[in-house]
């Protein structure tokens, strides 16, 4: 074979077919049909990497985007095989820059240079620049244009989180949309600009810091807070064996007992005349959407649970795990699927009757948030640092 | 595998009658999706098919059996493909009849302890749907959060329960059944007991879909358990926990699990895994019973006593789930850990009577031996049902003809102590060469005559078990 391969061979030669994989995929529960589950879609990797299927096969080009890239498969896999390294590997061949759809080329074009992710920023209130010991706190690309509120108030619970302007896109966004060595180059930027271990608010770009730079570097916002053991706690009963060490003396003294007061969800977008219930009026019901990327590649899921019942009556949506379809570039550009999955997901969290969804995620929190403000629930979604900030008190 | 497809199989006007019958949005006939379904769970196994369908009720499966009768085109049933004899790899081409539309639960009858479904279901919705009614369905195949009931039926699927609970097949009362005429029919039901005629729905266990396309199941159910509880213990040779587990037994206790993990099992885990197993063991034992609080008790108390008395040591039971949990990790762990030391896994499951299991594991060592590979063996001692299983690169030179010859001599062995070359898995094209050696020249014209009567234009799954 003279073709340099697409696929690092011992991530493809890991999976043993077994089928395992099926029943967590979210598309092959849509379809049924092999085609669009992990295990097909491994075998039209192999049979790309083998030229069995030439490149613009269609069904490849259809698979390769209609995977929502959510990683449900990898926790459930005996074999441990990696399905997100795969399938960057795979768009990185299957989805050349020419035939990126419009939208798709702006999103990767704007975070594509750090001082055009510092101009999404500029019009926003995010976190203010701030010496402290650490951790370095990131403020994300559409996250700081979106929803600056959260890194304010993810700053506000780690005092001594470290905020600097200089910092561009972890480049998670290039990775999984075709631009796999971009996507790297991305985070080894964000790594020098952030020298210390990375605190992030986003589930996705966890995931994709942690891929790039190890583990060891990157925490996100539930996980830093439970492992220092600085998160609120005065809001709620503590779950039995949540009690955190109480390491890291720089992020003591809880940010919520500051004496600032509550941050209104209307900061981020929530509508206005929303009156925010007081913690020592209700204690509101709360479910949670967790991101795909920290729980299935990070392995954190039970952080953020333990942070929410800790200031609310936590619910455990049925479908918590599984994503909402929101997954990165998905919902822009595969609205109609992106939708499918959503609706199912709104029908739950109607059934479940929660005051709150807590999103860990900037993608979840806007697809949650359009999809609820669609159907006029009274629900709201809002990111945990939101939820922490305010009810933390 | 070479593909013989029968002359005359038109591709592109296939792809329009299938349509006509299950709707176009439920046919496929891409080369992506072909590529998809030429394979099941089973390695080294792959062939195309030429079209795949999705029917959604059993009137159209009847259409399309029908059609590929007229029409001489292999069908081939297929439920999620997690099996691992390549039964459902449609080596000669023709039609893949994919069921996972066809995915509802029909009747969860708490009285009569039965639950009526279609063949898609999921098997470990079964459980869960059971399990609401307080009920079990026992049958639990390693890849039951995937496998579908029809499929588990079609190659009578068993699971770590076999010695206490039995398998699929002694759940299975009733189903409805298109034959390869395209003729629909009903057999058994909701009855315990029921003699009218002969135990069709009995032969359809295990037919691997050669016989006929079940549409319908009703399975019995049993209560639950009340409580379970999971113990380990290590032994210095696989000989002693032999042993171990005939006094078990003698001593009037059928456990609900005996598992066991032998030498290289334990090895490769440990340096997987890294879960503290103890590398200088020749096998672990792990050992469950399930039933009421204060019979469990007495049990796993004479279940280790017996591991004891056998030279067991670091006999253990656990205090709670999650301890359980903990001593099952190392079961759970044998194949991921042992699949990544080479690319290719081969799971067999050569069984003998449980009295034999030692001697079996110890001739299946010597041939491993001898052709220079790598083979852990795990299994279910409580039923002899063993899980040789093959690491290999295929990429070095020989690699696999020296596998072909191991197993075959597996085979062999299994047979000569009295076992048989499949205890759970199947026969598919993985191991229809080795069948005669067991069945014998007129057991397998038996079988060739009674597919001809279900299926007289052989189009149903062909070339696979006795056609």
């Amino acid at each position: 074979m003279s073709e340099p391969p697409i696929f690092t061979e011992e991530l493809l030669d890991r999976c043993i077919s077994c089928g395992f994989c099926l029943s967590a995929c979210p598309t092959y529960a849509l379809t049924g049909e092999e085609v669009s589950s992990p295990r097909g879609r491994i075998n039209l990797m192999r049979a790309l990497e083998e030229g069995r299927l030439p490149a613009d096969d269609p069904t490849l080009a259809e698979e390769s985007s209609f995977c929502l890239g959510c990683r449900a498969c990898e926790p459930v896999c005996p074999a441990g095989v990696q399905y997100g390294p795969l399938l960057e590997e795979w768009r990185a061949r299957q989805w050349p820059p020419r035939t990126r759809p419009l939208r798709l080329r702006g999103l990767l074009w704007a975070t594509n240079r750090r001082w055009r992710v510092r101009a999404l920023g500029l019009p926003r209130r995010h976190a203010r620049r701030r010496r402290g010991p650490g951790p370095w706190l990131m403020l994300g690309c559409f996250e700081r244009a979106l929803f600056p509120a959260v890194s304010r108030l993810a700053a506000r619970l780690v005092p001594g989180a470290r905020v600097v302007a200089r910092q561009g896109c972890c480049g998670a966004l290039h990775a999984h949309n075709g631009e796999l060595a971009r996507g790297h180059e991305l985070a080894r930027e964000l790594g020098e600009a952030l020298p210390g271990v990375i605190l992030t608010t986003s589930g996705g770009c966890a995931a994709h810091l942690a891929a790039v730079l190890g583990r060891d570097r990157v925490r996100e916002l539930s996980e830093w807070l439970v492992e220092s053991g600085a998160a609120a706690s005065s809001g709620g009963a503590r779950p039995d064996g949540a009690a955190a060490s109480t390491g890291a003396a720089a992020s003591t003294g809880a940010a919520a007992s500051t004496g600032e007061t509550g941050a209104r969800p209307s900061e981020t977008g929530a509508r206005p005349s929303e009156t925010w219930p007081r913690p020592s009026e209700t204690r509101p019901r709360v479910g949670l959407q967790d991101s795909c990327h920290l729980r299935n590649a990070n392995g954190v899921w039970r952080e953020p649970r333990e942070l929410i019942g800790r200031v609310a009556e936590y619910v455990e949506l049925p479908s918590a795990s599984r994503c909402c379809g929101a997954a990165g570039t998905y919902a822009l550009l595969r609205p109609r699927d992106s939708r499918v999955i959503l609706d199912a997901k709104l029908d739950e969290i109607a059934a479940a009757e929660v005051d709150y969804v807590v999103a860990v995620n900037p993608g979840c929190l806007r697809q949650l948030r359009q999809g609820l403000r669609r159907r006029g629930s009274a629900t709201r979604a809002i990111h945990l640092a939101e939820l922490l900030a305010t009810l933390g008190d | 595998m070479t593909t013989q497809r029968p002359a005359g199989l038109a591709g592109a006007g296939l792809a329009g009658e299938l349509a006509e019958i299950v709707g176009g949005d439920h046919v496929r006939t891409d080369a992506g999706a072909l590529e998809t379904f030429a394979r099941d769970a089973t390695p080294l196994h792959r062939a195309t098919p030429d079209a795949i369908c999705f029917p959604g009720e059993t009137r159209e499966v009847a259409a399309v059996i029908e059609l590929a009768a007229e029409r001489g085109i292999p069908v081939v049933p297929r439920g999620s493909g997690t099996n691992l004899c390549a039964a459902t790899v449609p080596h000669r081409g023709g039609i893949v009849l994919s069921l996972t539309r066809m995915n509802r639960l029909l009747e969860l009858d708490a009285a009569n302890m039965v639950a009526v479904c279609q063949p898609g279901v999921i098997t470990a919705r079964l459980g869960e749907a059971a399990a609401e009614r307080g009920l079990l369905y026992p049958p639990d195949p390693g890849s039951r959060a995937t496998s579908t009931i029809a499929g588990n039926v079609a190659t009578c699927a068993g699971g770590l329960r076999g010695l206490k609970y039995g398998v699929t097949r002694d759940y299975v009362l009733g189903c409805e059944v298109v034959i390869g005429t395209g003729e629909t029919l009903r057999c058994g039901g909701k009855l315990v007991k029921d003699v009218a005629g002969l135990d069709l729905t009995r032969l359809l266990c295990g037919s691997e879909g050669t016989l006929g396309v079940i549409t319908e199941l009703t399975v019995r159910l049993v209560p639950a358990a009340a409580a379970n509880a999971t113990g380990v213990a290590y032994f210095s040779d696989l000989a002693d926990a032999g042993r171990a587990v005939s006094q078990i037994l003698a001593a009037g206790v059928l456990p609900v699990t005996l598992e066991f993990l032998d030498h290289t099992c334990l090895e490769t885990v440990e340096e997987f895994a890294g879960i503290g197993l103890r590398t200088d063991a020749g096998a672990l034992l792990i050992f469950g019973q399930d039933g009421a609080a204060e019979a469990i008790a007495g049990d796993m108390s004479a279940m280790a006593e017996a591991c004891a008395q056998n030279n067991g040591f670091g006999v253990e039971i656990a205090d709670s789930d999650a301890d359980a949990q903990e001593l099952l990790e190392a079961r759970r762990a044998v194949l991921p850990s042992l699949s990544r030391r080479a690319p290719l896994t081969i799971l067999e499951d050569a069984s003998v009577p449980r009295a034999r299991l030692a001697e079996m594991v110890q001739r299946i060592d010597a041939i491993a031996a001898e052709h220079d590979l790598l083979i852990g063996t795990f299994g279910h001692a409580g039923d002899g049902n063993l899980h040789p299983t093959c690491v290999v690169d295929p990429a070095q030179d020989g690699v696999l003809q020296r596998v072909e010859q191991a197993f075959a001599q597996i085979f062999a062995a299994a047979l000569e102590l009295g076992g048989t070359i499949s205890g759970e898995h199947g026969i598919g094209l993985a191991k229809r060469d080795h069948l005669r050696s067991q069945l014998g020249d007129a057991h397998m014209r038996l079988l060739t005559r009674l597919k001809a009567a279900f299926d007289p234009a052989d189009i149903l799954n062909p070339g696979k078990l006795a056609s």
